[in-house]
């Protein structure tokens, strides 16, 4: 679950990374007051789950209370790559001497944790990497281990930094390090931390995501689901306990396993538009297949569905009641075919033909899919 | 004679006294594989299934030499149940469970590694050789014994491909889910060398998705080692950039991890790669 940039920020502040004074405001008026408090300049920055917003135009800088105004009534009305600004962040704008990239992510392949150091900051650490690899330090860290703050003060030192900066570089690498590690992050990442001309260390953009399985041990972050899963389709995936994904066709899809889900996307894609990727897991029930036909069926101008489910762990006949209980209730008329195979596949089957379904008997799903694109072709 | 497992390995199942791993127990049972013991803490000396029940797995080792443990823990227990087999001297241990906080499975992974011992997963259906045995929860009747091995990082879809292939009488040696996490304990490419030395494999299936890496670290392994035949499907293809499928490994993160660089990996090391699972069972024909 990917933190906003006022989010990284409070837990930064938390744990010790100094930031800009900073305060998150959702109106015109609200940012002109705490642009007050905090004091001119300042920089109006859109809080939004995508990056890349600085190219978008979504950090400006406002010299006057008159311009905090008019540059945060924009920004609130515009979108970022398509998301809609909600809220901006009004920020202290500081005076940089010098600016670095701080970051903690991990190398899944290895599967340990990467602690990657630059001391150019503020431009994308991927260009630096390939253009100025002398100025980019990474190293593999065994997490019995951790980064320890000597091993810290070495990678900024190959980067060239010395003294004062150096040692004050290493405590704040060592300690973004600490909270990746305390709160289960996929990526902590500073870019840019910089040093002001004032000789202060501050991180002026947070970008933290944590581990979707582990939020259940970091309650005290109060992370609200609907601020984070804008997609109203994909949030109420998430609620009823489906993996939701919207895509942008018409043909609504429900498997019980997430490679099965993404091989049926991809053969319906064939020639035809899946509306939707959306697996079940491992818990099928009744009840969880109605939600998951009711929320597919959400999807506008749905011309038909696909069903792919296979029983081992999974009770299909029970799923295929959830099914056909909501089509029976809301008088669903376009296609259904559905491929339903393991154990007690044929109850299954017999359930699922009572409700008006089309059951593809044939083991791959290339034919089922064949089948539904038959029906639709008739009803063309 | 496959890998990993066989009718002789002597399995316990952990967390045996739960809904699923009582249910799970059975269908293994039933499938022939040799279950020998349960381990559920505080449920010493029940009975599941005729299989005795032990507090600890260093008892279940004791008492009837367990020596490969299947899991069917919840995720945030995932971390103490596999230190605790480890320390017990289990050799292979099989992660069911989905969604490990990916810090546990870092650190749990650190220290199989130092020990020596194999896991599997987490999120894998499992361990299946056709036959003899099954550890895990993949529908046994689907799957006839051949010998083709199969790697795949998702569950069902090897069950789509095991389908297929047996609908034209061409079975499996041993299937292995590696699982579809960000990390996982067991590569692609650990498997692939073991199937390069078992004398009852003839081809390699391997059923890869977007996200990660481990496709194209298996493309190398082929290029390099110049295998048995392989032939691969990757699924996801229409996979938008940022959006997890399902799996929590299964993510295009900045560029990375797409399924057109995975199949172009493959192809350039000389693997077949099908464009839907169906194609699999022409392309093995092909290399036959």
């Amino acid at each position: 679950m990917r933190l906003y940039e006022y989010e990284g920020n409070e837990l930064f502040r938390r744990e010790g990374i100094p930031v800009p004074a900073f305060a998150v405001v959702t109106s015109a008026i609200e940012a002109r007051e705490r642009a007050i408090e905090i004091g001119l300049p300042v920089v109006i920055k859109t809080q939004v789950l995508v990056g890349g917003r600085g190219l978008a135009g979504g950090v400006q800088t406002a010299e006057s209370l008159e311009q905090v105004e008019a540059v945060t009534d924009r920004l609130l009305s515009t979108a970022i790559k398509g998301l809609p600004v909600r809220k901006v962040m009004v920020a202290r704008k500081m005076a940089v001497a010098r600016e670095f990239y701080l970051g903690v992510t991990i190398d899944g392949y290895e599967g340990m944790p990467v602690v990657i150091l630059s001391s150019a900051g503020g431009v994308s650490i991927e260009e630096i990497a390939r253009t100025r690899p002398e100025l980019v330090v990474s190293r593999h860290v065994p997490i019995t281990i951790g980064l320890t703050l000597p091993e810290a003060q070495q990678m900024a030192g190959e980067v060239g930094l010395n003294g004062g900066e150096r040692g004050s570089v290493a405590s704040i690498l060592h300690t973004l390090y600490t909270i990746f590690r305390k709160y289960d992050a996929l990526i902590a990442e500073i870019n840019p931390l910089v040093r002001t001309v004032d000789g202060a260390y501050l991180a002026l953009d947070a970008k933290v995501e944590i581990d979707g399985s582990a939020l259940y041990r970091h309650s005290d972050l109060k992370l609200n689901l609907g601020e984070h899963i804008p997609n109203p389709l994909e949030r109420m995936g998430q609620q009823i306990g489906v993996t939701y994904v919207d895509l942008g066709g018409d043909i609504g899809i429900i498997a019980s396993g997430a490679g099965l889900g993404m091989a049926t996307v991809d053969i319906i894609g064939q020639k035809l538009h899946p509306a939707n990727f959306l697996e079940t897991g491992g818990a099928i029930t009744a009840d969880l297949l109605y939600q998951a036909m009711d929320l597919v069926m959400r999807k506008k101008n749905l011309r038909g569905v696909f069903i792919n489910l296979y029983g081992g762990i999974n009770p299909i006949h029970e799923g295929a009641q959830g099914i056909v209980r909501y089509i029976q209730e809301h008088g669903v008329t376009i296609p259904v075919v559905a491929k339903a195979l393991g154990n007690r596949q044929e109850e299954t089957w017999e359930i699922l033909r009572s409700g008006g379904v089309r059951v593809a008997t044939e083991v791959a799903t290339e034919r089922g899919v064949e089948e539904l694109a038959r029906l639709l072709e008739r009803e063309a | 004679m496959s890998i990993l497992l066989n009718r002789e390995t002597r399995v316990l199942v952990q967390g045996i006294t739960g809904r699923v791993g009582r249910a799970q127990a059975h269908w293994m049972l039933e499938y022939g594989t040799k279950v020998v013991a349960g381990a559920t803490p505080s449920r010493g000396g029940e009975v599941v299934e005729g299989i005795p029940v032990y507090n600890t797995v260093a008892e279940a080792v004791r008492e009837q030499k367990a020596e490969a443990s299947v899991l069917f823990v919840p995720a945030p227990a995932v971390k103490t149940a596999t230190f605790e087999t480890i320390e017990a001297g289990i050799k292979l241990i099989v992660v069911v469970t989905e969604h490990v906080p990916v810090h546990d499975v870092m650190e749990v992974r650190s220290y199989a590694w130092e020990r020596g011992v194999r896991l599997l997963g987490p999120t894998t259906p499992g361990i299946i050789t056709p036959g003899e045995a099954k550890m895990g929860i993949m529908p046994g009747n689907i799957f006839r014994p051949g010998r083709i091995g199969i790697i795949s990082r998702s569950g069902t879809l090897s069950y789509e491909i095991s389908v297929d292939l047996v609908a034209v009488g061409l079975g499996q040696s041993t299937v292995v889910g590696i699982g579809a996490d960000p990390v996982v304990f067991t590569s692609m490419v650990e498997l692939l060398e073991l199937f390069e030395k078992d004398p009852d494999t003839d081809e390699v299936v391997i059923i890869g998705e977007v996200g990660g890496t481990q496709e194209e670290k298996a493309a190398e392994f082929i290029a390099r080692r110049k295998t048995k035949p392989v032939v691969a499907y990757i699924a996801g293809r229409q996979s938008p950039e940022g959006k997890r499928m399902g799996h929590a490994g299964a993510i295009i993160q900045s560029g990375m991890g797409t399924p057109q660089s995975k199949v172009n990996a493959l192809r350039q090391a000389g693997v077949p790669v099908a464009d839907y699972p169906l194609e699999v069972v022409e392309l093995i024909h092909k290399l036959r």
